[in-house]
């Protein structure tokens, strides 16, 4: 088995769940309503905890700590997609993303399932039920937005078409996309990416919404490639930890 | 504004700008919600949640009343469609109360049944009728009833099909439940302070 190859996968899935479910948890005591506001927090705290499994299995392959793994990187470090370090905007920018991404990130763990690497495979059956979950909040959100009122479809149609572009960046392909595959550790990002499309189509065909233009995917962020707000977010997520890293609340 | 939490300075809130009330009623209507803590053991009522329809209560239930020790399964009533009887005190059974018949009309349908055993506690469900309305199935439920060994306070009827049940296969929701512990107030230690409270007020 390709160790780098291995690597570099587990940093891009854990990173994007550390750094959206910061983002996300950037919505508590502040959600539309008390009900979403715990429910959104809890499902930013399952994503941060899956992130830390994941670093965890890195550690016993030879990486850092997860403490230090999550809070000592520089942006150009993390290997995380560009959509999830996008400030959170208004409700409709925030719901999309968790859409576009959630779905994409169950498919992708019901596919590591299978995965030949087991520690990954053992993890991606752990949190089949989170996801789903995770899934389930996301398209009943859309399905009642996506469905309303004239001000709700037109807030959703907006920020789907701001991302779209930003959600085909979570396919970027690895250098080690082969290997990958050839390992059958997992099928690769553009089997992830038809399986995602489709699902996401099904949905949004089940809204008044409507699939935005084809247009070109936003790369980088699997190689460190990041706008300008990751290392905001990265200063404020580490600000205790730098203090004290002893800390613990 | 500058607060001491950056999300809210990120947002740049004009201190003088002039901040118009919320229109008045533009809340959703409630939702009950039920949970049952183990395979097994009977639903008990949770609490409420606002909600614009039925899926989307389910989607808060679950985080509101389920994301803490174990869970498994929940359903979800609109508040409205819950038949309510009379409360009762003391050693009086409310079934004493329901009238021995009850006009109805119509196909038969299922009704669930929740009882009140104690005031300030949980409706539990107990099971369920066909009847043709809630009054006419409260009727068919009295002679069951009337001579329990312990009084019932109050009774919820509901339709069966004005429910809406968690499926078999979403029940993984709750798979990690058990390992959440974070989430538990395991550093507020009040049990301690409670006691010595009670042995206060009993001196």
């Amino acid at each position: 088995m390709n160790q780098t190859a291995l690597k570099e996968l587990l940093y891009k899935i854990a990173d994007d769940q550390l750094i959206l479910g910061h983002r996300n948890s950037e919505w508590t005591g502040m959600g539309p309503l008390l009900e979403e506001d715990i429910a959104f927090s809890s499902m930013a705290q399952d994503k941060v905890g899956q992130s830390h499994a994941i670093y965890q299995i890195l550690h016993e392959i030879g990486e850092g700590e997860p403490d230090q793994v999550a809070f000592m990187r520089n942006a150009e470090q993390f290997h995380n997609c560009q959509m999830v370090e996008l400030p959170n905007g208004e409700y409709d920018f925030s719901l999309m993303r968790h859409f576009l991404y959630d779905t994409a990130e169950a498919i992708r763990f019901d596919m590591l399932t299978k995965s030949s690497y087991e520690p990954l495979a053992l993890l991606a059956k752990k949190i089949q039920g989170e996801l789903r979950y995770h899934t389930m909040h996301a398209k009943t959100w859309i399905k009642q937005l996506g469905t309303a009122t004239e001000e709700s479809k037109s807030r959703l149609q907006t920020s789907f078409n701001e991302l779209f572009p930003y959600a085909l960046g979570m396919f970027e392909q690895s250098p080690y996309e082969n290997d990958i595959i050839a390992d059958g550790i997992f099928p690769g990002e553009e089997a992830l990416k038809e399986k995602w499309m489709a699902r996401v189509e099904e949905i949004i065909g089940q809204t008044d919404l409507k699939m935005p233009e084809v247009s070109e995917a936003k790369l980088g962020g699997r190689k460190g490639e990041h706008t300008e707000y990751l290392q905001p977010l990265l200063d404020e997520m580490s600000e205790v930890f730098k203090i004290d890293p002893t800390a613990d609340w | 504004m500058e607060s001491l939490d950056p999300r809210v300075s990120r947002l740049n809130i004009d201190e003088n700008a002039s901040l118009s009330p919320k229109a008045p009623l533009d809340q959703f209507g409630t939702f009950e919600v039920f949970v049952q803590l183990k395979e097994g053991k009977q639903y008990k009522h949770e609490g409420a949640v606002h909600a614009p329809n039925r899926d989307m209560a389910f989607i808060f239930a679950k985080e509101q009343f389920s994301r803490r020790l174990m869970c498994s399964g929940l359903f979800v009533v609109d508040t409205r469609n819950v038949f309510v009887t009379e409360y009762t005190e003391d050693t009086v059974n409310v079934y004493e109360k329901v009238a021995d018949n009850a006009d109805a009309q119509g196909e038969a349908q299922e009704f669930e049944f929740f009882h009140l055993m104690k005031r300030g506690k949980q409706h539990e469900h107990i099971g369920s009728i066909e009847a043709q309305s809630a009054e006419q199935a409260l009727v068919m439920a009295k002679s069951e009833f009337i001579n329990s060994d312990k009084p019932i306070y109050n009774v919820w009827v509901v339709k069966t099909n004005d429910i809406l049940f968690s499926s078999e296969e979403d029940k993984v929701i709750w798979n990690t439940l058990p390992e959440k512990k974070f989430r538990d107030a395991i550093a507020y230690k009040a049990a301690d302070k409670v006691k010595a409270f009670k042995i206060r007020q009993h001196k």
